[in-house]
């Protein structure tokens, strides 16, 4: 702690900027890509879960400026709309806030509705991420989704119908069996609805998943890598066509409607994650909850704790990840500042890996940037691990103790 | 002990005839060991050996057994090696008996191996005891069996006994046989001494423990002995016998088995087939003839981590202590770097070699195609040994290649003949003879067995040719083959370029007809097992600057890339390090990132 008026400035400062990531862990289905952490079928504990985030963001909010909050999932369009009213009330009257503060929920298109959705734009929610994922009913059916293609339509219909000026679309490419046809088909769908942003993935095969066990028993086709690099080359000319930026690996949008919480994440900035398995990332260390419900419940009412690890980022590792971080960027990383944030010299430090990526034309670095070329952005993998630490085993995790005393 | 009561026998048999389970009966029943104390398989007591089934090292086991006229006899079982690669240590193992209990499966009957070890014993004049084993197993066919017995080995049916080593049914009678029908040892306690040894091991603290047949003289703790072979000298500092564990004794005498501990430093100082004598008043003529086992196959062996060179070498020079036929000359290769060119008697001793560096001593290692022991003339007149493809001459500097060669015996019922034809033909085999050996019923069929003889290159014999006689056969035939000596072969080097880069370690030595062949499979091959890379690879084979065969393993397009999840950047990073930790395993081929598994993959080609 220091003392005297200079301190104080720099303290404001740095207390300018927060974000809040809230987990809302409940589905009806779990997707059969699925491996973030959810349950289906426990929507019976979701008072609880509420109330217990609410004792979470009391707990853990500083005097910091609220820059944005996000309601990730899970389903968070599950949650009824007077609990996110509560939640955002309760964090209107613990949190300075920005006015112009984006907040984010996450929907699925089989779980909205006018009321519901005009309800939360009502209690603040000001930007709604869709999970349409796409517009073929067959692929919907081996993505394991619960809403059809005309439900995924209606839902936006409803969105733009209640007043929402900030849509984002999530949607999904590489999966087993999608044509590149049927991807255009897609996509020129769901640009006629004229979304502010757009998030396409790359449907990625996580081990114990249903999907994967699928592929494995040969019941769903593998997926064909050539197939998706064409699927996104195809939409980064579409997308480009109608005006849209594209900012990030799988995000694009019109300008000014960049995804303000996420954009915190790749220039690996501070926020909070409350809820079950959320992660925070504070004072140089990274926090990560118990993915367990019951537990979490448990630890904001009295038993046990809600933090289950506590990574110590080393200032080494701490560039790293900026710079992976920041390459995921359109602009990637800007030299002299990344320099100047970590005390390092990244044309030095890594000059062996940045040559070599040079070579093989993923990435250009024009001595100010350093960014992904158009092949970069497919292989960004094989760009982001070579700038890891050389030990980058090394970093202290500490299992928190889960029965404190 | 009064010679007269002593007995030396070994068991011979096909692999997974049941060899084992019978030592383990006969020890039961002689009471040396308490059961409790005794794992299963006594026997076999390497890791290795249980888990294959197979008897790598022979050991000797002394029984002390009453019979049923109440005398009391010293019972020494000499286990043997099953297995051809280790058909010198059989041949010395039965120079050390007075008899053999062959084992036959009542399920399977005569095999190819069988034969060659009861050539040998016969050879030696051994007092064989024909035994039928797993005559409780529902499949059993003894009656079958016991005319191939009689027909092939011309044994009688009251000469033969039908025994199940796992209930011990029968196995009190074999015994009684083994006493009044084996011979006590011959041998005259008053010559000087002579002692065969038919085994020895390297142990850590006594040096090498040698395994022997005294049949002259004595030894005695102490003596100052000398190896007529090698003429190596040395102090007997312990000797003893096994019961089964080392028991120290004063003497061994004319007749007994059992070890001497040397504080030799190598097993290489002391041989099996060497014959000791005593250095003062010592004999003149050794016992049989001593010749070294040499080496059939070589293979290339290297660390897959450059720097696990020095305990590569550690490792190997362990294991040769207590494995004198494995030879080993260190050898750099411009992609695997340093490792070794190492001389095998034959595959499964190079698999249990290979096996052995990596489970003992924990080492990951790329194993080079197993080739022979080629000689070159070249034009110039200088002939030499080539036993890796990286020294073969250029072709206008050959003038002859010559090449071994075996005879292959094929033991199978006689509905495979046409299919196993085939296959020996494929793999440049020429007749010789068949031979019938008897009725069998198999799948509900008669037919005939029958003795296949061939000749043909070792080195065709040392790619997939069991694989193939084993499938074409659905697993019923046999094989069992002996060195036949050089022959005159043309033959070419077949190259592999990865990304232009020439790969010594997938060269081989073929005939020019196969190239187009090989080298389409071996380029195939390769393009399965290397992942995609950042560039295009282009894959060729190449005899000379002929490319004969080639494919391309087009660039990498698009990895998977997930997205940071509620900013759990931890989590992506983990699945990073992990392919960072991915491609230290690889072996870098100029740029390409080539998995241990794709040398495997050649390795297995045909």
């Amino acid at each position: 702690m220091g003392c005297g008026a200079l301190s104080v400035i720099i303290n404001w400062n740095m207390a300018a900027n927060i974000s809040l990531y809230i987990h809302i862990p409940f589905c009806i289905r779990k997707c059969s890509y699925c491996s973030f952490v959810s349950y289906s079928g426990r929507q019976d504990a979701m008072e609880q879960y509420s109330q217990a985030l609410t004792r979470e963001i009391i707990q853990r909010v500083d005097n910091r400026m609220l820059k944005s909050v996000y309601f990730g999932g899970g389903t968070p369009s599950l949650l009824p709309a007077d609990h996110i009213s509560r939640l955002l009330e309760c964090i209107g009257t613990h949190l300075p806030q920005n006015r112009e503060i984006e907040i984010s929920l996450e929907a699925n298109p089989g779980t909205i509705n006018h009321k519901h959705l005009y309800a939360m734009l009502s209690s603040g929610v000001n930007r709604l991420s869709i999970g349409l994922q796409s517009l073929d009913d067959g692929e919907l059916g081996v993505l394991g989704r619960l809403h059809s293609s005309a439900e995924g339509l209606n839902a936006v219909a409803y969105a733009r119908g209640v007043g929402f000026k900030n849509i984002n679309l999530d949607l999904i490419y590489g999966i087993p069996g999608q044509t590149l046809p049927s991807w255009q088909y897609t996509l020129e769908g769901v640009l006629s609805l004229e979304p502010e942003h757009l998030s396409l993935y790359g449907l990625s095969l996580e081990s114990g998943t249903a999907m994967m066990e699928k592929i494995e028993a040969g019941e769903l086709p593998t997926i064909d890598p050539d197939v998706s690099a064409e699927q996104y080359e195809l939409a980064e000319k579409i997308l480009a066509a109608k005006g849209y930026r594209h900012y990030e690996i799988s995000n694009w949008a019109k300008p000014g409607f960049e995804c303000r919480h996420n954009m915190v994440y790749w220039k690996n900035e501070e926020y909070i994650g409350v809820g079950a398995g959320a992660c925070s990332h504070i004072g140089g260390h990274r926090f990560l909850n118990t993915s367990s419900l019951e537990k979490y419940i448990d630890a904001f009412t009295g038993n046990g704790a809600a933090v289950e690890s506590d990574e110590t980022i080393s200032p080494e590792m701490a560039a790293a990840e900026a710079a992976i971080l920041a390459l995921r960027l359109e602009e990637g990383v800007e030299i002299s500042s990344y320099n100047n944030d970590y005390k390092t010299d990244i044309l030095s430090v890594n000059s062996k890996e940045i040559k070599e990526l040079e070579s093989y034309g993923l990435i250009e670095n024009n001595g100010v940037n350093i960014k992904l070329t158009p092949r970069g952005r497919l292989l960004g993998n094989e760009v982001f691990w070579r700038f890891l630490p050389a030990s980058s085993a090394q970093n202290d995790t500490n299992q928190v103790a889960m029965e404190r005393e | 002990m009064n010679q007269n009561l002593i007995r030396n026998f070994c068991i011979i048999a096909h692999i997974d005839h049941g060899k084992s389970t019978l030592a383990d009966r006969l020890i039961d029943i002689a009471g040396t060991m308490k059961r409790s104390k005794v794992t299963e398989q006594v026997m076999d007591s390497m890791e290795l050996e249980r888990e294959r089934g197979i008897t790598i090292k022979a050991k000797a086991v002394r029984l002390d057994y009453k019979n049923r006229a109440g005398e009391h006899f010293r019972l020494n079982l000499i286990d043997t090696p099953g297995h051809v690669d280790f058909s010198y240590e059989v041949s010395r193992t039965l120079v050390a008996c007075e008899g053999a209990v062959l084992v036959i499966d009542a399920t399977q009957g005569i095999q190819a191996q069988t034969l060659a070890n009861i050539y040998i014993a016969m050879e030696h004049n051994l007092v064989v005891i024909p035994v039928i084993n797993k005559i409780d197993l529902p499949g059993s066919e003894p009656e079958r069996v016991m005319e191939e017995i009689k027909s092939v080995l011309g044994y009688n049916l009251s000469e033969t006994f039908f025994i199940s080593a796992k209930t011990g049914q029968g196995v009190g009678e074999l015994v009684e046989a083994i006493v009044d029908r084996i011979p006590p040892p011959g041998g005259d306690l008053n010559l000087p001494t002579r002692a065969l040894i038919f085994d020895s091991h390297y142990d850590d603290y006594k040096g090498v423990i040698a395994y022997v047949r005294v049949v002259d003289g004595r030894l005695e703790k102490g003596s100052k002995v000398r190896l007529m072979g090698e003429g190596t000298q040395m102090e007997v500092l312990e000797l003893g016998y096994f019961a089964p564990d080392p028991t120290p004794a004063e003497s061994l005498q004319a007749g007994e088995v059992g070890y001497i501990a040397t504080g030799l430093k190598s097993v290489a100082e002391c041989r099996v087939g060497d014959t000791v004598t005593v250095v003062s008043g010592g004999a003149t003529e050794p016992l049989i003839g001593y010749d070294l086992p040499k080496p059939m196959v070589y293979a290339g062996i290297y660390p897959t981590q450059a720097d696990d060179y020095a305990d590569l070498r550690e490792a190997i020079e362990k294991l040769n202590l207590n494995d004198a036929s494995l030879t080993f000359e260190p050898e750099a290769s411009p992609i695997l770097g340093q490792g070794f060119r190492c001389g095998f008697l034959g595959l499964l001793h190079l698999d249990i070699v290979v096996e052995r560096l990596e489970r003992e001593f924990g080492l990951s290692l790329v194993v080079t195609i197993p080739g022979v022991k080629f000689m070159v003339t070249k034009t110039s007149g200088e002939i030499s040994d080539v036993t890796s493809p990286v020294d073969f001459p250029d072709p206008s500097e050959i003038a002859k290649i010559e090449e071994p060669w075996v005879r292959i015996s094929v033991v199978t019922p006689s509905n495979f003949i046409g299919a196993l034809m085939e296959v020996m033909q494929e793999f440049e085999g020429v007749y010789k003879h068949t031979e019938y050996l008897g009725q069998f019923t198999a799948l509900g069929e008669t037919g005939q067995r029958v003795q296949l003889e061939y000749e043909m290159p070792l080195r065709s014999m040392l790619t997939t040719f069991y694989d193939y006689l084993k499938s074409r056969s659905r697993g019923y035939a046999s094989l069992d083959h002996e060195l036949l000596g050089y022959r005159e072969a043309k033959l070419v080097k077949l190259d592999v370029l990865v990304n232009d880069v020439k790969v010594d370690a997938f060269s081989r030595i073929i005939p020019p007809e196969k190239a187009h062949d090989i080298g389409k499979a071996v380029v195939s091959k390769l393009k399965d097992s290397i992942p995609r890379q950042l560039f295009k690879v282009p894959l060729q084979a190449a005899i000379g600057g002929r490319i004969v065969a080639r494919e391309d393993i087009s660039a990498r397009r698009k990895d998977v890339l997930s997205k940071c999840y509620g900013g759990d950047i931890t989590r992506k990073r983990k699945l990073l390090e992990k392919q960072k930790e991915g491609k230290k395993k690889m072996k870098m081929i100029g740029k390409v990132e080539v998995p241990k598994e794709a040398f495997l993959s050649i390795m297995k080609l045909g």
